[in-house]
């Protein structure tokens, strides 16, 4: 059983985003970068299966110049293969990168495509789906639970509707799944194994042409204007604490603690 | 008059048969006792290779205060002064007893043999040996009398056998208290028996006048014969119990070795070879690779032949698991009993389990047992299909050994209680190290991807930003903002003081007013001081201690690097675990520094003069050690010089100095979930320090004490009426530091640009306000 799991990296939060001049994207000279969360719980799916159905997981990450800490982890964490994609300046837009992607799998046997549901920087959502219908592949989306069938034919997936509702389908493999959890927390990866690995690991690498185009340009990128109806508290923390105790206080909530 | 009649014959009494039968069953007990501890042996020549020896001074100093502490007893004397003199008592008793054994050896089996003129048993030195060797023969004996007692009434919990970490019902730990029993009782028997042997001697013989200078036989001959105790029955009796004492006294030696006994051999020898860096500075990973690549201690293959000594060492006298912070707040982890599991183990893989040992229904100790718990493919590494954490299946084939140890004997759970306070080891009578154990098989949990939830989160922080708190690194700098004067910038410019501020004192919002306050004191007193603004990173002391080895090297080389750019003097830093581990371990890692704690800084500060107060503090207060202030880096004079200096009342709680309690927050456990426990240790001590009476202040001088007690006084309801408090806060409004008064209104990111701004300017201006040479 192939798995392979398609990862991408995104801002860290932990920073402070800024806009840059052009105001059509961020300002990346100091951002940080963090693997997507979503594909994260895709890679812990593909291990777990991987050791309870055998086979190997193969990790893909477009070459933008800054994946090399992406894949040590990766292998860290378990992946058998880790595979470089293309090269790009930088991060591209869903259609670019659904391409790329499809391009490299069409030469790499798959069984089940694994990704995250989306990424908190385009909340776009189209990579797993663009990927399925340039393979030709099914495809489920926004998936919690994933069990490969006996004969390694099938898989099972679950999806969570609105009202506590669980839907079970069925797919035919090869598939793609974009991922909404994994269930376990993603495992850790030791700092000195990843280090270790940057030093010794083969990343393997597949050409593919860069076009193809997302038929979306941003026109521009702001920090949500301050409403109203909303007040800002800034301050020290006892200031801060003081104004909503008073807040609170003013519309009669929460009167013994305030006191 | 002290001629040769003036002695007693050794064999006196006994045939030539009797002689050899005695001879005989002398060396059968010599070769049980051999062949126990040669198995010992077999057993630490496949422990892993450890280097003890190190510098050669250094390790004749470690012998020679071994030596001592073993000849006056101190380690057991130490906060157990009844246990300490009957512990000297008996030992004392013993080995004289043991001397006066030998003595007799030579004068009865060499002497004759080889220089029948020397014979010496006679005479003044018949007089000696006979009251020496009955004074402290009565001496082990009153000894053991007081240590029964102790046991049968003093109730101490470190007596108490009973487990935390597994159900009562699933373990049997009767063999302890009988082996306990036996070890005092067979030493008693051989000291009362030898006794009335000397005193049935005395009376068979009617009383030479010379043996009234073997008191206690004598008095005991005298009671005898009052009872009407007649020369010749005296004279049977001794030959019974001539046979029944040496039977008593060859059999104690051929017991040696499979009891706790044997700690009579193993722990002179450990404490000789205790490392005074144990817990401070941890061995770095081994250069050379295990063969399938795993990192830290996984299996008892692992263990070197130290740790191995350090188990054999145990007496199981309780006093770490009395000491310990996880027992006394219902963690599932006693160092006791930790040490006692890997005693158990390896012994059992080595096929010298001894009677007496501990019975499990949840576990057979010996075999591998089935791996670990967690993740099914924790293992994994490049190209391996991680099976399970596991010892290799192959391993276990060739030799003894191979259980599994971190996530298998020793749970997860146990292992992630620890708050590597170090009262374990400092509390330890004979010199064991369980923190670096623990510590040891922390790593191979983290190896194995085992990691505690909020560990794993505040890990991920670490990696990425330098700090725990998830923020970004680049505004470690940011609780500067709003001081009068600025801080100056020591990439930039030469200081005479690095401060290091560590995460809590630049992130945490209770601890920021103190560190705001530190550099405020600092600037009164003239320090020449700077920082190294999103330069720093966590300094790893408690990463490493949660045994992310790989992040801890990181941060370290990180800043390393930073320090490397700055020029300096010495360095100081509010925070004894950033302390400990830039004074013990950077320099394996490239960095030596000269590092001070704050409260070394400002007593020194006080002392010169640059720092004077001018309204007293004039309150009770308690102080709590910091572990690693107090026990790590064995500061506790200078805080309380500042308290003295400052006017306040001090009021010691019980555990204070090296005896401290922990906070619970040390080796990673302040990222960890403490839901869990029975009650905090924190709180239980913000109860210690209420139950003084009358406290004002709780003073602390550690960042994560500060946000510890502060939480833990409010939980037990005493927020109100006792105020937690870092030394600085009362160092402040002694020198009547003036509040500051512009509030930074003007938003986080106007006042960040003028920050930034300040730092190149107003540096320049620092300088100039002169080196203080405190």
């Amino acid at each position: 059983m192939e798995f392979i799991v398609l990862l991408k990296q995104v801002p860290d939060l932990a920073e402070e985003l800024e806009i840059d001049a052009d105001g059509t994207d961020l300002a990346r000279d100091w951002l940080s970068y963090v693997t997507s969360e979503w594909d994260e719980y895709a890679l812990e799916e593909a291990l777990q299966l991987r050791d309870q159905a055998g086979g190997s997981v193969t990790c893909l990450a477009l070459d933008t110049g800054s994946v090399d800490e992406l894949l040590a982890t990766c292998l860290a964490r378990g992946a058998d293969r880790v595979v470089k994609v293309g090269s790009f300046e930088r991060q591209p837009a869903s259609h670019v990168a659904a391409a790329a992607f499809a391009a490299a799998l069409r030469d790499m046997p798959h069984h089940l495509v694994l990704t995250g549901v989306q990424a908190i920087d385009d909340l776009d959502g189209q990579v797993g789906p663009l990927v399925a219908t340039l393979l030709d592949l099914p495809h489920v989306s926004v998936v919690t639970h994933i069990a490969v069938g006996p004969d390694g034919r099938t898989a099972t997936v679950h999806q969570e509707y609105a009202g506590g509702v669980v839907a079970e389908l069925e797919v035919d493999l090869p598939a793609t799944l974009g991922v909404q959890t994994s269930r376990e927390t993603p495992r850790y990866a030791p700092v000195s194994r990843v280090r270790q690995l940057m030093k010794t690991m083969e990343v393997g690498s597949v050409e593919v042409s860069a076009d193809g185009g997302a038929g979306l340009v941003i026109e521009a990128m702001s920090v949500p204007e301050v409403s109203a109806t909303a007040e800002m508290i800034a301050g020290s923390p006892d200031a801060i604490a003081e104004r909503i105790a008073a807040i609170l206080a003013e519309r009669g909530i929460g009167k013994a603690a305030v006191r | 008059m002290l001629d040769q009649t003036v002695s007693r014959e050794v064999f006196e009494g006994l045939s030539a048969t009797g002689e050899l039968l005695f001879y005989l069953a002398s060396a059968v007990a010599t070769l049980v006792f051999l062949v126990g501890t040669g198995l010992k042996f077999r057993k630490y020549a496949h422990g892993r290779r450890e280097d003890r020896i190190g510098d050669r001074a250094g390790f004749l100093r470690g012998l020679l205060r071994g030596s001592a502490e073993v000849a006056a007893n101190s380690t057991v004397r130490k906060r157990d002064t009844y246990a300490g003199v009957a512990h000297a008592a008996i030992m004392w008793g013993f080995i004289v007893l043991f001397i006066g054994t030998a003595i007799l050896t030579i004068d009865t089996d060499i002497i004759p043999f080889v220089a029948p003129d020397a014979h010496f048993f006679w005479g003044a030195f018949y007089i000696g040996y006979s009251v020496v060797l009955d004074v402290l023969g009565l001496a082990m004996l009153m000894g053991i009398g007081a240590m029964a007692w102790r046991r049968l009434r003093f109730h101490k919990p470190q007596l108490d056998y009973r487990r935390v970490d597994i159900s009562p019902a699933t373990t049997d730990r009767r063999g302890f208290v009988a082996g306990d029993w036996i070890f005092l009782g067979w030493l008693a028997l051989l000291g009362v028996s030898g006794f009335m042997l000397e005193a049935f001697r005395i009376v068979a013989h009617d009383f030479p006048w010379f043996e009234v200078w073997s008191p206690v036989g004598w008095v005991l001959g005298s009671l005898m014969a009052t009872v009407g105790l007649s020369a010749a029955t005296a004279e049977t009796a001794r030959m019974t119990l001539w046979w029944s004492h040496a039977a008593i006294a060859l059999a104690f030696v051929a017991w040696i070795p499979f009891s706790k006994a044997v700690h009579m051999l193993a722990d002179p020898v450990n404490l000789g070879l205790r490392s005074p860096l144990a817990g401070r500075r941890l061995p770095v990973l081994p250069s050379i690779a295990t063969a399938d690549g795993h990192i830290g201690l996984r299996d008892t293959f692992d263990l070197t032949w130290k740790q191995l000594v350090d188990a054999d060492a145990c007496t199981k006298c309780g006093r770490c698991h009395a000491a310990c912070p996880a027992v006394a707040s219902g963690a599932p982890l006693s160092p006791r009993d930790l040490v006692l599991d890997l005693r158990q183990q390896v012994d059992a893989e080595w096929a010298i389990l001894a009677p007496l040992h501990e019975r499990r229904s949840d576990r057979e100790y010996g075999l591998a047992a089935p791996g670990g718990n967690g993740h099914a493919g924790g293992n994994g590494h490049a190209g391996g299909n991680g099976t399970d954490g596991g010892s290799g299946p192959g391993v276990g084939a060739q030799a003894p050994g191979g259980g599994l140890l971190a996530g298998g004997l020793i749970s997860a759970a146990t292992l992630w209680s620890c708050t590597t306070c170090l009262a374990c080891v400092e509390a330890c009578p004979v010199g064991i190290e369980h923190v670096p154990t623990i510590v040891g098989m922390r790593r191979s949990l983290v190896d194995q991807g085992l990691v505690e939830p909020g560990l794993q989160a505040a890990f991920t922080s670490l990696a990425k930003q330098g700090n725990s708190f998830g923020q970004s690194g680049r505004t470690r700098g940011r609780w500067t903002e709003g001081l009068p004067t600025p801080i100056v910038d020591a990439r930039r410019q030469d200081v005479d003081w690095l401060w290091f501020v560590g995460d809590f004192a630049s992130f945490d919002a209770r601890v920021q007013e103190a560190t705001r306050l530190v550099a405020r004191v600092f600037q009164a007193a003239d320090v020449d001081f700077g920082i190294l603004y999103e330069g720093e990173r966590n300094a790893g002391n408690d990463i490493r201690r949660a045994g992310e080895e790989g992040l801890f090297e990181l941060l370290a080389e990180h800043n390393i690097g930073q320090l490397s750019k700055a020029r300096f003097r010495r360095i100081v830093t509010t925070d004894p675990h950033t302390l400990n581990t830039l004074r013990f371990e950077y320099p394996q890692l490239g960095g030596s520094y000269e590092v001070w704690h704050y409260s070394q800084l400002l007593a020194a500060l006080f002392d010169y003069g640059h720092l004077a107060t001018r309204r007293r503090v004039d309150r009770r207060v308690t102080y709590h050690d910091p572990c690693y202030l107090a026990r790590y880096a064995e500061v506790t004079r200078a805080p309380r010089e500042v308290l003295v200096a400052i006017g306040a009342r001090l009021v010691e709680m019980p555990r204070n100095g090296a005896n401290t309690f922990c906070c619970g927050a040390g080796g990673g456990r302040v990222w960890m979930d403490d839901s869990g426990l029975a009650e905090r240790p924190s709180e239980q001590r913000i109860r210690e320090a209420v139950a003084l009476g009358g406290i004002v202040d709780f003073v602390t001088a550690c960042p994560k004490d500060l946000t510890m007690y502060t939480a833990a006084a409010k939980a037990t309801g005493n927020g109100d009426s006792l105020v937690v408090a870092d030394l600085i806060e009362l160092v402040a409004a002694a020198i009547d530091l003036e509040p500051i008064t512009a509030e930074g209104g003007d938003g986080p990111t106007g006042a960040a640009g003028l920050a930034a701004a300040a730092h190149g300017e107003m540096a320049a201006l620092t300088a100039t306000t002169g080196r203080g040479d405190a």
